[in-house]
């Protein structure tokens, strides 16, 4: 069904694409099950069962949608977000500003703080409404900061007592003269904190991308990424497409040129809410091919770029080029970790993407710990179904676990997978893990390091500079300990505290 | 791509006729060839009854309830003469959030469509009309109802409950909000409530669309599970509902109210008081009969 831009609240992805936080299995049967529920329906082959959710008793720790959607509001130049919402939701904001510097040092940007303000609600503002304070903070932001837009991010608690953002977004909005934008994230809407990607796609998609349909480009392509550096240009140049190159850190004339672009890729189809939305408003046709993660898939997709582009004439030639190019290293990095065995902990299409780089340099993967799961995407087109993919080309991965970034979790899988290094995004948390069982480990904070023909190269050799520091890893073991009781520490079931299967 | 329905939300205290008037409403404007749908905005679900054979439907929150994934089509049931009836419901009485509920349910019937995909002619919002918090006034924010009636008797309580209802859109009116398209005189039928509402509609500016005379007829009707409309559709009182949708239907025009300040209120419905207790005392004079004790 196609996604609804008529309503300033972007619909859950639990009830788009019934997204789940809690299962295991094989990656095969998971694949299955998701087709089986989400795209026929009924009967679609041997083995079809309806995808049902694990429970578990307990989070120990996660996210939400909130945090997504702020911080990916806050790192777009020339804007103010305020954070409707007490205090303690803002508290995510000192990781935004680190991120902004960090990536505005990759991308060659000044450095500076991102502006952010929170309108601190009270006791009162919950009693009494909160929008008086709303208003007189976006007036204030407007003055001391001259942004070009304002982002207004609603919480939890504006939420529940129905304090009216839009109204007063759209009244200040005739008062100030730029755009108030509203972004409904309220933490408790969505079981997954993936969700607020939707909510920032959602926002920028009704307000910040103008139809410009006499301004088509024949050779520019949006592509929609994470955050972090530019590897998309190298790969792209070639075959004559520039890049757009938005989310994780962009600017306004950026997003308003979306509309004019050839076509729109995502990295992570996980993020492909935008690329769905442009395709659906302004004709901008969404690349569907598997993403490029391994050499076969990268072919693939580059092939497919070229069509939707009308530049098969050139593509060809890149792709043999790019192959014969990163060839001898490539062989080179498959000689030296043959039969290694890796553990992959990512967020769903990136996990599969990850998996995919793997098994390209000759790594075993039977052990993956998925983030989330979205069992279709906002087109419904098979061919963005990036576990039956990785499957099919590559494989089953016999223990696959989604759990929402829970430790205890996780620490039961690593002790079932004994693998030789942990790849993982969520660096703060999962990486932390790892070291402290005593695993190399390699943290990917900017996610397209693993991307394309240069992607295996990059993550092969980060691999092999993570993998002689086994001595490093045991003795930060042997001076860690778990908040567990024996009994877990030895489980290797990630669902063993888990009682019944719940809808 | 369909056409807009018209939106209009129905607000009055509790217990004040709301319902009744709402589903006779709607009843009318389908007898009339209109595509309707009927949304009850109270945690009762009780909205949509007597459109229903005096059946209770599930309620959006119920669906809700039972799992996290919800088709809202499948909480939308025909009524009378093919009328959409639709509960949002809510939370048992002391727990949880009702306005949350609201806010909430609304927005899964928006998400999904459903008020395009059914090419409706109207949407009729049944509100419980204290608008005690943000989630009861979803109806009548931007983007929702265009148009609000509010019903109410000569009672000083729900004239209450339509002030503080005056005093929400006039808030809203500022950011897009709905207007007041006027008050529906509910259980009016003495001279005296009739003069106590004109005041009212008077003071704030408000036009009163129709009095609707308390009738044994609605009573009976309601008793068997149906609107007047269906149940005696040839008495007096379903000509007047049938004069009322007529209205609504042709309605097009709303104004800002302009609502009484607390104190304004106060004073207003003191005097009125002095009035109601020197009537009694003529009535209990003219009579001159001595009080049966016990």
């Amino acid at each position: 069904m196609a996604i609804n831009l008529r309503t300033p609240q972007a619909e859950t992805r639990d009830q788009r694409l019934g997204t789940i936080t809690q299962w295991q299995g094989s990656a095969r049967q998971l694949a299955q099950d998701s087709t089986f529920t989400y795209a026929c329906g009924r009967d679609c082959g041997p083995g079809g069962r309806r995808l049902c959710e694990l429970s578990s008793p307990y989070s120990q720790a996660s996210m939400c949608a909130e945090q997504i959607a702020v911080t990916n509001a806050t790192i777009i130049k020339d804007t103010v977000v305020i954070q409707h919402s007490p205090i303690g939701c803002a508290s995510s904001q000192s990781f935004t500003s680190r991120y902004s510097r960090d990536l505005a040092a990759r991308r060659g940007w000044k450095p500076e703080d991102p502006k952010s303000i929170c309108t601190n609600l009270s006791e009162q503002d919950m009693v009494f409404g909160g929008v008086d304070r709303l208003a007189q903070t976006i007036r204030e932001a407007y003055a001391r900061h001259h942004p070009r837009v304002i982002f207004v991010a609603t919480s939890c608690a504006t939420g529940i007592i129905g304090d009216d953002v839009d109204g007063t977004a759209r009244q200040l909005e005739e008062e100030i003269g730029i755009p108030v934008v509203a972004l409904h994230c309220e933490g408790f809407k969505s079981r997954h904190w993936s969700s607020g990607w939707d909510v920032i796609e959602h926002g920028i998609l009704r307000r910040l991308v103008p139809n410009r349909p006499t301004e088509k480009r024949g050779d520019l392509i949006n592509v929609i990424h994470l955050g972090g550096p530019d590897v998309f240009s190298p790969l792209l140049n070639p075959i004559g497409l520039k890049v757009n190159l938005v989310m994780g850190g962009n600017s306004l004339e950026r997003l308003a040129d979306l509309s004019t672009a050839a076509a729109t890729v995502t990295m992570c189809f996980v993020l492909s809410y935008l690329a769905t939305g442009l395709e659906q408003e302004y004709g901008v046709p969404e690349i569907r091919a598997p993403l490029p993660y391994g050499l076969d898939a990268t072919d693939a997709w580059l092939r497919d770029i070229a069509r939707l582009t009308q530049r098969e004439h050139l593509v060809e030639a890149v792709i043999a080029a790019e192959r014969e190019r990163i060839a001898p290293e490539l062989k080179r990095l498959r000689g030296l970790l043959a039969g290694k065995r890796g553990f992959v902990a990512a967020g769903a299409a990136f996990a599969h993407g990850l998996i995919a780089d793997l098994r390209e340099l000759g790594i075993t993967v039977d052990d993956a710990f998925s983030f989330h799961h979205d069992p279709t995407t906002d087109s419904g087109d098979a061919e963005q179904d990036s576990l039956g993919h990785l499957v099919q080309s590559t494989g089953d991965v016999p223990n696959f676990t989604v759990s929402p970034d829970q430790h205890f979790q996780a620490h039961a899988a690593i002790l079932r997978a004994k693998p030789d290094f942990v790849i993982c995004r969520h660096s703060g948390s999962m990486a932390i893990l790892a070291g402290r069982m005593g695993i190399p480990v390699l943290p990917i904070f900017y996610s397209n390091d693993g991307l394309g023909y240069e992607g295996l190269i990059t993550i092969g050799r980060a691999i092999l500079r993570v993998l002689p520091r086994r001595r490093f890893y045991a003795q930060i073991a042997e001076h860690s300990r778990f908040p567990y009781q024996d009994w877990w520490l030895n489980e290797t079931d990630p669902y063993a505290l888990s009682a019944e299967a719940a809808e | 791509m369909s056409r807009k329905p018209k939106q209009i939300a129905i607000y009055g205290k509790g217990g004040i006729g709301k319902s009744t008037t709402t589903s006779n409403i709607s009843a009318a404007l389908a007898e009339a060839g209109y595509k309707v749908m009927q949304f009850g905005c109270d945690p009762k679900a009780d909205s949509t009854n007597t459109l229903r054979g005096g059946e209770y439907i599930p309620s959006v929150l119920d669906l809700l309830a039972e799992k996290r994934r919800v088709d809202a089509r499948e909480a939308v049931f025909k009524g009378f003469a093919g009328i959409y009836c639709v509960e949002a419901g809510g939370p048992a009485p002391g727990v949880g959030c009702a306005g949350r509920g609201i806010i909430t349910a609304v927005e899964l019937l928006k998400q999904q469509r459903v008020f395009e995909d059914l090419d409706l002619d109207f949407v009729i919002y049944d509100v419980l009309g204290d608008v005690v918090c943000g989630g009861f006034a979803v109806p009548v924010r931007e983007g929702i109802a265009e148009h609000v009636f509010t019903v109410s008797s000569a009672d000083f309580m729900a004239i209450y409950a339509a002030n503080n209802l005056f005093r929400g859109i006039e808030k809203f009116s500022n950011s897009g909000g709905a207007l007041l398209g006027g008050i529906i005189a509910n259980s009016i039928n003495t001279d005296f409530q009739r003069e106590i509402i004109e005041d009212f509609a008077d003071k704030t500016s408000t036009p009163i669309v129709q009095f609707v005379p308390r009738s044994l007829t609605v009573t009976q009707a309601e008793l068997s599970g149906k609107t007047t409309i269906e149940a005696a559709p040839h008495s007096e009182q379903a000509d007047v509902y049938r004069a009322l949708a007529r209205h609504i239907a042709g309605h097009e025009i709303s104004k800002v109210p302009t609502p009484l300040s607390p104190a304004e209120l106060r004073e207003w419905s003191a005097r009125w008081a002095e009035h109601v207790v020197q009537m009694e005392r003529t009535e209990r004079g003219e009579r001159a009969r001595p009080r049966v004790v016990a």
